[in-house]
């Protein structure tokens, strides 16, 4: 494994990789998180490798958990670190600003990865900065897997050094990028601390909380006179400047190459504390600058109030020349480099643009599917059978957000962890409307409880709620959950069973099994017109799960297949069901079709054979069984 | 000077896999390498492209539109959908002819193109294209076709498309490759033999 190498080495590491390295150079005792898109690999790397390097992992319930357990191993001295994506950090906030407050005494890292365009299947485009001017984090983003290590190492020393939690923030394309890594030594971790009473420290509440937070601002006003430093002028000619921060910097590097220009660059690191003086004098002798950051322009705006010190007059490029949304790359930078520095990189971008537009025209697209085999597949097609088109589907995070495509179109809003569940709740107060709310196993014990406590507390007429137990939290790369049985490390425990949490919250529970299609119906019509909080579970285990675990054995799942005589070509299977392995062919377009299910990529779940209304589907008898 | 490869195919089926190959087989010759590898929902089945940019001169981790040098697709749809980091000038397509039908071909009546389609789509945009079925030659040889993406980039690296050292990708291979690595070696030499008998270069 490329991030246990020795130090010295150079090796391809992925920025999560990295961050993960860096982690343990600076000898991390506690790593507590919980998996998001694109930050997932960060924990996710630790975790495989806890053991072995004798620090403490754990899969958190959720990010505010995670927060508080980094936070209570950093108060007894002990470096930690949580990670987590954009979201996690709404709900890990409410805890973040009064730790950091108290401050801290091991180093503490908060790794933050923003997603601009949303690759994760995010709902919003949130710049986190915004948070840590809110919360009073200093703040370092890498630019590369290199300088995600070398930060990752820093942030523990200067966390300790100033007793400050730091937040270590960057973007998909950050996290996602692979690159030379130069390796440095693994640190043995310390492990064992002590939470020492201090009224002065712990005690936010006032007049002691005014007192913490002139402490907490006379901490970044020395982090900003200190390590400032951290922030570097790249000379070159002309009195025009760029400054810039995180991915933007390699891609402003590559465009002033593209256009044989060399602008002197700023490119900061420590971007909060906002470093004044630095700015400053970058901005001070020049006629403009281009500032450079995805999303919000925080940067641009900072650098407009300094100039109004400095140098009044500077034109401020950013946000007008460069878009709020989305992600930047060379062909989205390109346009506002050429402007400022007017020059032409003879590249007509949109001409290539159009022409391979048209030459993609026609072809199907290839959107992300429910997996062959797939629980939630059987689930949605058992709960459209009774309920067809009119119910509402209240949407949530996990793989289901899948059921958002055809054929099903059975998430008709997501919104965040657990909130089918409130969303729905509000929605049947005031309507009369059939809801179905669905939520995950992962997702109920992260935020789904609670709203669950409140239908229950509220009771009057209550969505009904179908869990999809999957047994992980499979989207993000199938970590365990509360409900699994294993934690992160891979110890045995005793698995939270969600009918029970169910039931004790006083709810009408059925628990069926997601891959027979008779049993779930069943269960919803039973439950259709009971009153009160009703949830169905409807438990498989994530099929690429099983399909690891038979492999392991050298065993095969049971494959099926269409008898052609029976099969009428009614096209249910593929345009219904639309599982990946059920293939519609035709050797001409004017063709009658053939059904056929591709053996490889059947996973065995008999589903289709339980859906086919003629009985045409049957298992290939002579496989070795499951 | 930057190489620019993009590797494309269908998330689940070792894009990933073999883009780790290539940028560690880089990385074995003391190349500067970037790129990017998105991971996540697009995984599941859905288009995977993905980047491995190495020598002097690339900062950026993806490819900008037109600036791919070769084209490594495992799957002919994705191959065809590749024509935006295409240019008619210097890129290489090389293709696995293992099609992988999305469900959305049945669900929106969009039958799925045969090659000769493919090729005339993708060929204003490319120096050249060569069409492989390294799935086909690796479920014969080893009753494994998803070896036949370690063939593909033997194919890439005996027929020079790939500026890499047959020596250090069978480093990478060993490197990053967990399950069946002999026969995934094995699979490497039989795909330099097929690329070794190519003329990609010449039109």
């Amino acid at each position: 494994m490329n991030v246990l190498e020795k130090a010295g080495k150079n090796v391809v590491l992925l920025g999560n990789e990295a961050i993960a390295r860096g982690a343990l150079e600076a000898g991390v005792g506690v790593v507590a998180a919980y998996p998001g898109t694109p930050s997932s690999e960060v924990p996710t790397t630790l975790a495989g490798i806890a053991k072995e390097c004798g620090f403490l992992f754990e899969y958190s319930s959720n990010e505010k958990v995670a927060f508080e357990t980094a936070a209570g191993a950093a108060w007894s001295g002990v470096r930690s670190l949580t990670a987590m994506k954009h979201f996690g950090l709404n709900v890990a906030s409410d805890s973040v600003s009064p730790v950091a407050y108290s401050g801290v005494k091991g180093g503490f890292v908060l790794m933050v990865a923003d997603d601009p365009y949303g690759w994760s299947s995010a709902q919003s485009e949130q710049d986190t900065r915004y948070y840590a001017r809110m919360m009073r984090l200093p703040v370092l983003e890498p630019s590369n897997p290199q300088e995600c290590l070398d930060l990752t190492k820093l942030a523990f020393d200067i966390s300790e050094e100033f007793e400050l939690p730091f937040f270590l923030r960057t973007t998909t394309k950050v996290s996602h990028a692979i690159g030379t890594v130069k390796l440095g030594k693994i640190k043995k971790p310390k492990l064992k601390g002590k939470f020492v009473k201090d009224k002065s420290r712990y005690y936010n509440i006032r007049p002691n909380l005014q007192e913490l937070h002139k402490q907490i601002d006379g901490k970044l006003n020395k982090i900003e006179k200190k390590y400032a430093k951290l922030n570097k002028v790249f000379k070159g000619k002309g009195n025009i400047g760029v400054i810039a921060s995180g991915v933007s910097f390699e891609y402003a590097k590559e465009l002033f190459h593209m256009l044989g220009i060399n602008p002197p660059m700023a490119k900061l690191t420590l971007t909060y504390p906002t470093p004044r003086n630095f700015i400053k004098q970058f901005i001070k002798n020049k006629k403009a600058v281009l500032v450079l950051e995805e999303l919000e322009p925080i940067v641009e705006n900072e650098v407009k109030m300094l100039a109004k010190d400095v140098n009044p007059k500077l034109a401020v490029h950013g946000k007008a020349l460069l878009p709020n949304y989305g992600e930047y790359n060379l062909e989205v930078m390109m346009p506002a480099f050429e402007k400022v520095f007017k020059k032409k990189c003879g590249i007509n971008f949109a001409a290539h643009k159009k022409q391979t537009t048209v030459s993609i025209k026609g072809l199907p697209p290839r959107k992300p599917v429910l997996c062959p085999g797939c629980p939630h597949r059987s689930t949605f097609y058992a709960v459209k059978d009774v309920f067809g088109e009119n119910a509402v589907f209240a949407g949530d995070i996990g793989c289901y957000v899948l059921g958002i495509f055809e054929p099903f179109n059975m998430q008709d809003f997501i919104v965040s962890m657990g909130a089918s569940l409130g969303i729905s709740h509000g929605i049947s107060m005031v309507s009369d409307q059939e809801i179905i709310a669905f939520i995950g196993d992962s997702t109920f014990f992260h935020s789904g409880m609670s709203a669950l406590a409140n239908l229950k507390f509220n009771d009057h007429k209550t969505p009904l709620i179908i869990v999809m137990d999957n047994s992980f939290t499979a989207m993000t790369g199938h970590q365990p959950n509360p409900g699994t049985g294993i934690t992160g490390v891979g110890e045995a425990v005793q698995s939270i069973k969600i009918e029970e949490v169910a039931k004790a919250m006083g709810a009408e529970v059925r628990v069926v099994n997601s891959f027979n299609q008779k049993q779930i119906k069943d269960a919803i019509l039973e439950l259709k017109n009971v009153t009160g909080l009703r949830v169905i579970i409807s438990r498989g285990e994530c099929r690429l799960v099983t399909k690891r675990k038979l492999r392991s054995k050298n065993l095969e799942f049971t494959k099926f297949e269409i008898d052609q005589s029976k099969c009428t070509k009614c096209g249910i299977c593929t345009n219904k069901f639309a599982c990946p392995a059920i293939k519609e062919i035709r050797k001409k377009a004017s063709d009658e079709p053939i059904y056929y299910i591709e053996p490889d990529i059947c996973w065995g779940c008999s589903v289709c054979m339980q859906i086919c209304p003629y009985g045409a589907i049957h298992p290939v008898k002579k496989e070795v069984k499951e | 000077m930057t190489f620019n490869v993009m590797l494309t195919g269908v998330g689940g089926e070792g894009v990933l896999t073999a883009a780790a190959i290539v940028a560690s087989a880089a990385q074995n010759e003391g190349l500067s390498v970037h790129g990017l590898h998105l991971h996540g929902l697009a995984q599941r089945g859905g288009t995977i492209p993905t980047f491995v940019r190495f020598g002097k001169g690339a900062y950026s981790p993806g490819i900008m539109q037109a600036d791919a040098d070769l084209v490594l697709a495992f799957e002919p749809l994705e191959a065809a959908r590749a024509t935006f980091y295409a240019n008619k000038k210097k890129t290489l397509f090389i293709i696995n002819d293992w099609p992988h039908m999305p469900v959305y071909a049945n669900l929106l009546d969009m039958p799925y193109p045969n090659m000769t389609d493919i090729v005339k789509r993708i060929k204003p945009f490319a120096k050249n294209v060569m069409v492989f079925n390294t799935h086909k030659v690796a479920l014969e040889k080893f009753g494994v076709a998803i070896l036949g993406n370690t063939m593909l980039i033997g194919v890439a690296v005996g027929s020079r498309a790939l500026p890499l050292k047959e020596t250090s990708v069978r480093n990478a291979i060993t490197a990053n490759v967990r399950r069946n690595t002999d026969k995934n070696l094995e699979a490497f030499k039989i795909g330099l033999n097929m690329g070794k008998n190519m003329e990609i270069f010449s039109k």
